[in-house]
């Protein structure tokens, strides 16, 4: 589904990520942890065409991110605030994402109907501007907006961060639900070793760039990152 | 205390991004601010021979102590809508062991150093020894360039009172907009004078040297009422209040719904610049250009200054789109990304911009129409700027806003905010005032005036028919540029 070539991202002097090869197979749940400035987010940025690579590319269904933008109709993403038009009341944002989709009326009831326990009666309808709305409904309007058109391929960067416990066991939920029913690929980053291995079916550890283990999750693998991470500071 | 507090700000300006990104163009303004300066200084030293050009024969005092209330008014009125408030995060020192009196006295001695209490003395401390000095004698020119810098003073403190209230109670704004149109209108009328109560009152300051203790004391209600407030509001939440938008249910628009993804960008637009306080201030301040045009067309001599009223006619069909275009991505760097990886096809999103920049043309050339009171001259040029302005200028302000390298913070207020301002914006500004005249040029020299403005509008139609071709262009540089735009959008 998306595949990895040479892939090196260089600040100055301070290479930032540098992945020879990384293969993603449809349906995977792909989880990628690593401490501050590991390369996590950098990686996600490249695989949607946010930065350009120093060199190498990324593919998606064997076509280069660079230089097709079809990759966009089956891709969902949120990464940080950046995604989210603040201005906006959470209503109008969802119009114009289901506009840019091209989604009709009815599938975004469906939608409104399906994240109605997501948003927890404290999203819609609350007539206040995004940039109003605290850390955590932001996250869960930027998570819900890249579900909505159903993506094949969704990447998340630290999806965990500033959500409330029960919207975290709720989004892990709803991930495994789409995992196990759509067979969606899912890329997510996480400082949350337990909710990375609960939702990941493979896990992969960034160090300053480079990919330094790659696990297929089993019940030893939160013990064994906890190790590493351990030994590591 | 004070002083450890204004090291923390001035560091916190040195050390932010912005300054550092933008050292050139602080420079700049720096320079002009200077430039204002000395001009207001040459004024100040000048005063007395212009009033005598303009008003022979009159007593220079009387002439001056006359307009003073309606400076003060006039000074009132722009530090309302252009005197900022200063920002201090109390929260980092609430917390501390600082008396919150200390606090309060630094965020209203701070005022003190705003350049709108500093720029006036340019021109009243001249004044003071060209004029009244001469007249009066040293005590009284001391009393009176003391009670003019308490009034000053006194107009900072309530207006940033008033200002602070605002956000509390958002009527004093029409209260005050009725006391001023009202004490306009009866002036206008004669039933009251405020140059004669401007005179009595500095004159019966100046015959009365213990009367200081008037502005004085309306200093010190001004100065306190504010100690009052903050002393009662001296909470984060309260002070840099954060209001609340309440939005109405959303309404679709029938005929934008209609084009489709065009017609949501469209609608993104609008609700970009009714919802921010940047984008808003520059709609507010948007009619200006559009009066730029009663200036001068009043002066009908000017028939034969074409070279004036072309720049008049560019300025007020495209002032407002010039804002809009040469911002046309900068203003979009908080969701950049969120556009790049959505499914948007993007030579379609930047013809949804160019119908913006024309549609704000043509309302600005549509309300500029009765001009033609003026004369049919100025209808005609007019005409022939607007089809330049949306042919030409908005094509060229377009692609240059590809080169839109700064994240815009547009939270903040737009007059006189150069923030996420770079050299490819000054430079796009250039083909806006120059390439017009650089084209009418040739048929000036040859006399042939209404052939060259016609072909200027000609060159307009042309693009607008063309304006396919320039879009794919914008598109192509968008392509290239868009890493680099994310890239810097990113950087807070």
């Amino acid at each position: 589904m998306i595949e990895i070539k040479d892939l090196t991202k260089v600040y100055g002097k301070q290479v930032v990520l540098n992945t020879p090869e990384l293969n993603i197979r449809k349906g995977e749940s792909f989880g990628l942890v690593g401490n501050n400035g590991a390369g996590k987010t950098t990686m996600f940025r490249c695989v949607l065409d946010l930065i350009r690579p120093n060199t190498g590319s990324v593919y998606s269904k064997k076509n280069n991110v660079a230089t097709t933008e079809y990759w966009k109709k089956y891709t969902g993403s949120y990464l940080d605030d950046n995604f989210l038009i603040d201005f906006l009341t959470p209503e109008e944002y969802f119009r114009f994402v289901a506009d840019v989709y091209q989604l009709s009326k009815g599938d975004l009831e469906a939608f409104y109907n399906e994240f109605e326990e997501f948003f927890n009666n404290e999203v819609l309808g609350k007539r206040k501007l995004i940039r109003n709305m605290s850390s955590g409904n932001r996250q869960k309007i930027g998570i819900a907006a890249a579900l909505m058109p159903k993506p094949e391929i969704l990447i998340l960067d630290e999806p965990f961060n500033s959500l409330d416990p029960s919207t975290q066991i709720r989004l892990k939920t709803i991930l495994k639900t789409w995992q196990h029913e759509k067979e969606i690929t899912t890329l997510i980053s996480s400082h949350d070793l337990n909710h990375i291995t609960d939702v990941c079916n493979r896990i992969v550890v960034l160090h300053e760039g480079l990919i330094v283990q790659d696990l297929v999750t089993n019940p030893d693998t939160l013990r064994a990152l906890e190790e590493y991470f351990a030994v590591k500071n | 205390m004070f002083f450890r507090f204004l090291l923390l700000q001035i560091k916190n300006a040195v050390r932010s991004p912005m300054w550092q990104k933008n050292l050139a163009l602080n420079l700049v303004i720096g320079f002009f601010l200077l430039l204002f300066a000395l001009y207001l200084l040459m004024m100040g030293l000048l005063i007395g021979q212009i009033m005598d050009q303009l008003f022979p024969h009159r007593d220079h005092l009387v002439l001056i102590n006359s307009v003073l209330l309606y400076y003060f008014l006039a000074d009132f009125i722009i530090r309302f809508l252009l005197q900022s408030l200063p920002v201090m995060n109390i929260e980092s020192f609430l917390h501390l062991p600082v008396s919150k009196g200390t606090i309060i006295r630094y965020m209203l001695g701070r005022t003190i150093l705003d350049v709108f209490n500093f720029l006036p003395l340019f021109i009243l401390i001249p004044v003071t020894f060209t004029i009244v000095l001469p007249n009066l004698g040293g005590t009284y020119a001391l009393l009176w360039i003391v009670s003019l810098v308490i009034l000053i003073l006194s107009n900072n403190f309530l207006v940033i009172y008033l200002k602070r209230l605002l956000g509390f109670k958002p009527v004093i704004i029409g209260v005050l907009g009725v006391i001023l149109i009202g004490l306009f209108f009866l002036d206008r009328v004669d039933i009251i004078s405020l140059s004669g109560g401007s005179f009595k009152a500095f004159n019966f300051i100046l015959h009365h040297p213990v009367a200081i203790l008037l502005p004085l004391s309306w200093l010190l209600i001004c100065y306190m009422l504010q100690f009052r407030f903050l002393a009662l509001h001296l909470y984060p939440d309260e002070i840099q209040k954060k209001k609340i938008e309440e939005v109405l249910d959303h309404t679709e628009n029938k005929f934008l719904k209609s084009m489709g993804l065009t017609g949501s960008i469209i609608s993104l637009e609008f609700k970009l610049y009714f919802r921010n306080k940047r984008t808003k201030t520059i709609l507010y301040l948007s009619p200006f250009f559009l009066l730029y045009g009663l200036i001068y067309y009043p002066e009908a001599g000017s028939y034969n200054k074409d070279v004036l009223l072309m720049f008049i006619g560019v300025f007020m069909t495209g002032g407002v789109m010039l804002n809009y275009a040469n911002y046309a991505f900068g203003y979009e760097s908080s969701y950049f990304d969120s556009l790049l990886t959505k499914n948007i096809d993007f030579s379609q999103y930047i013809r949804a911009k160019y119908y913006i920049a024309v549609l704000i043309c043509t309302i600005s050339f549509i309300i500029t129409i009765p001009y033609v009171f003026y004369g049919f001259k100025i209808l005609f040029i007019n005409t022939a700027m607007y089809l330049y302005n949306i042919g030409i200028l908005s094509l060229v302000l377009l692609y240059f806003s590809t080169f839109n390298k700064r994240r815009i913070d547009l939270s903040r207020g737009g007059a006189f905010n150069y923030q996420g301002m770079g050299a490819s914006n000054w430079l796009a500004i250039l083909p806006a005032f120059l390439l017009p005249f650089l084209i009418y040029l040739p048929f000036r020299i040859s006399g042939h005036l209404y052939t060259g403005i016609t072909f200027i509008g000609f060159l307009g139609v042309l693009g607008l028919f063309f304006s396919g071709f320039f879009i794919k262009k914008i598109y192509i540089s968008f392509h290239h540029r868009k890493y680099i735009m994310a890239q810097s959008f990113r950087e807070k």
